[in-house]
């Protein structure tokens, strides 16, 4: 299942460089080598500074909204007519949440790319999932 | 009831029954039965996980709340659809990666332990026992009100459609079941919306004028604080909501009916989008039954507000309006207890029988029987509860079951993805610690004790000030599993990066 990417040549050399040692005596994959390997630390890497300052992006507005509304009448002002800002705020958490998915499901592909990446290179058999 | 409700009501019946019959003739393994062979597409089980999560609750409960209490009715609708960002950034993944049938599967899938596994199932088991009198009774009263027949009939028409689904269709006819409800809920609502936008002269500024002087709350009706008025309680409350759908049994499980984590994330943002859209359309609805039936005929016909979506049909589409929405608040109900049998009976069948008992040696024979006892044990039992429960005021039992949710079961799900010294016993607790101290601090609550008679279940001071304990049960379902973690030396490094490199790649699975 080592399918090349034309034109990669650092891929291609690292692949046949690995080959002879993805697996263990017993036949199982070593999960610690391919943890440690670069490319599934870049991936973490990349999916950890996305997810946490997300994460504590929507959870902390989400829960300024609550405070806000319990605590104070802030948001009762008007916004453009009869229209409260505690409206316009409950629609952005809305907005918010989509935003996020779209935003979250491009990022992913990249993701899912690295990923496919990382198990190319340890000799991954697709098969192994049935 | 006439006969245009009857025959509405026969037709939806009907079409889900040709369904049970096409997915009993697919039903023929454990993995089937389970999760309809996890060979669902992202849009169908985005749509089923909108039809398992928009509870008759969420779309007669809404509706009314918003048309009773204005702003405050809409507040749970942003937890529940926000609640849609911690199960995608954080569970749907590693838990397609991980799991099989279940959750206890994924957490097992780190520890290989049976205590581990017996605590996961029993704090499913509870989540879905409480969501399930919940529903049964809600339903049980509504289609009382509804079709105009006694309740105990009411509760075994409903009980009877949903074990004939699980038993004979599994999962297959569970979410085709699922996804026709979502579709004829977003259609219902959509033609409601569209009628009372028509009479608000298609004008959103005009809508929020005459809303306030509409209800008896004046302007206050368009502000927080109508019905909400203790902080704490609020913000408690709203954690679960957010934090609780990510440890929800049966919104879990709707992960495994796919074939890999990338299908389980556009389940998701499908099923955010639908979600999202419906519960801005109850908005309208809400006003719209407030305007035009007006909360002295809403509160009337019933007191918790929830025949405001079918009364505004009627009051602007006629009988014709008001029987297809009812028939889809009946589909509704299905959809949700099936889906909630299921998930019962796979906590049963397949993690305690199983993989407990059996220890994963119970051949395919096995498995289904057993899974079809379990159906059926679990469909009577809680019909049974439900037809004693009748008089209880049963719409904290919601809340409550997302606040076990977000306290038992999602510190675990947290820990086993990310935290590499995390241990079996530390499981346990976890899970244990939250369970234990949701269901403590919610009989000691006003939800429990209430001082005034006929209130709450027992008369008496509460000793617990919270409605909703999830501000304390959360936190301590967290320090729970950190500290049985540390009481134990046991920790299993080369596990650990197993688990982490199959959660984040979606390799090596194994099945």
């Amino acid at each position: 299942m080592t399918k090349v990417i034309a034109g990669d040549k650092t891929n291609d050399e690292r692949i046949r460089e690995k080959v002879t040692h993805e697996r263990l005596a017993d036949g199982t994959p070593d999960f610690q080598k391919i943890e440690n390997s670069e490319g599934f630390r870049e991936l973490m890497r990349k999916k950890k500074s996305f997810l946490i300052p997300t994460t504590i992006l929507f959870l902390g507005l989400y829960l300024l909204f609550n405070i806000v509304i319990s605590y104070t009448d802030w948001l009762n002002a008007g916004f453009i007519g009869d229209i409260t800002w505690v409206w316009v705020f409950a629609f952005s958490l809305f907005a918010m949440t989509w935003i996020l998915v779209t935003v979250y499901m491009k990022r992913a592909e990249k993701f899912d790319e690295m990923a496919k990446d990382t198990l190319k290179e340890f000799d991954y058999d697709e098969e192994e999932n049935r | 009831m006439n006969a245009t409700v009857i025959a509405i009501f026969v037709f939806i019946v009907g079409i889900t029954l040709v369904i049970t019959y096409f997915a009993a003739k697919r039903t023929n393994s454990a993995s089937d039965f389970y999760t309809a062979g996890g060979g669902l597409t992202g849009w169908q089980n985005g749509l089923a996980i909108a039809g398992d999560y928009l509870s008759a609750a969420s779309f007669l409960g809404i509706a009314g709340a918003i048309a009773l209490f204005g702003f405050d009715g809409f507040l749970f609708s942003i937890g529940y659809l926000v609640a849609y960002l911690v199960v995608l950034f954080i569970v749907a993944e590693p838990l397609r990666n991980l799991g099989k049938y279940t959750l206890a599967d994924m957490i097992n899938a780190r520890f290989n332990a049976k205590k581990v596994r017996g605590a996961a199932a029993l704090s499913s088991i509870t989540i879905v026992i409480f969501y399930m009198i919940a529903q049964l009774v809600g339903a049980g009263a509504l289609i009382q009100l509804l079709f105009g027949i006694d309740y105990i009939w009411a509760v075994l028409l409903v009980g009877i459609m949903m074990t004939v689904y699980v038993l004979f269709g599994g999962m297959t006819a569970t979410s085709w079941v699922q996804i026709i409800k979502a579709v004829l809920l977003m259609v219902g609502t959509v033609i409601l919306s569209f009628l009372v936008l028509k009479n608000f002269n298609f004008n959103i500024l005009e809508m929020f004028t005459q809303m306030k002087t509409a209800t008896p709350h004046g302007e206050a009706y368009l502000s927080p604080g109508v019905r909400y008025t203790i902080p704490l309680d609020t913000i408690s409350l709203m954690l679960a909501l957010v934090l609780g759908t990510a440890g929800l049994p049966h919104i879990l499980m709707r992960f495994f009916t796919v074939k890999d984590a990338k299908t389980a994330r556009s389940s998701v943002m499908w099923a955010t989008w639908i979600v999202g859209i419906f519960y801005v359309m109850t908005i309208f609805l809400g006003f719209g039954a407030a305007a035009f039936v007006g909360s002295d005929l809403i509160t009337s016909t019933n007191p918790a507000g929830n025949m405001a979506a079918p009364l505004l049909a009627q009051a602007l589409g006629g009988d014709v309006l008001m029987s297809f929405i009812s028939a889809v608040a009946f589909a509704t109900i299905l959809a949700v207890v099936a889906g909630l049998v299921l998930t019962g009976a796979s906590a049963f069948a397949h993690d305690i029988y199983g993989q407990i008992i059996k220890k994963g040696q119970a051949t395919e024979r096995q498995q289904m029987l057993a899974a079809r006892y379990a159906s059926l044990g679990v469909s009577a039992f809680s019909i049974l509860l439900a037809i004693f429960a009748q008089s209880l005021n049963v719409a904290f039992l919601v809340s409550l079951a997302f606040c076990i949710a977000a306290s038992a079961n999602l510190p675990v799900i947290v820990y086993t993805i990310f935290w590499k010294r995390f241990n079996t016993t530390g499981a346990v607790s976890a899970i244990m610690t939250g369970l234990i101290s949701a269901l403590v601090l919610v009989s000691l609550s006003p939800s429990v004790m209430s001082p005034e008679a006929g209130a709450a279940i027992f008369v008496g001071d509460p000793l617990f000030p919270l409605t909703n304990p999830a501000l304390l049960s959360v936190p301590l379902g967290f320090i729970g599993g950190w500290v049985g973690t540390m009481l134990s030396k046991e920790q299993d490094l080369k596990k650990y990066s197993e688990v982490n490199v199959r959660a984040n790649t979606g390799g090596f699975r194994q099945l």
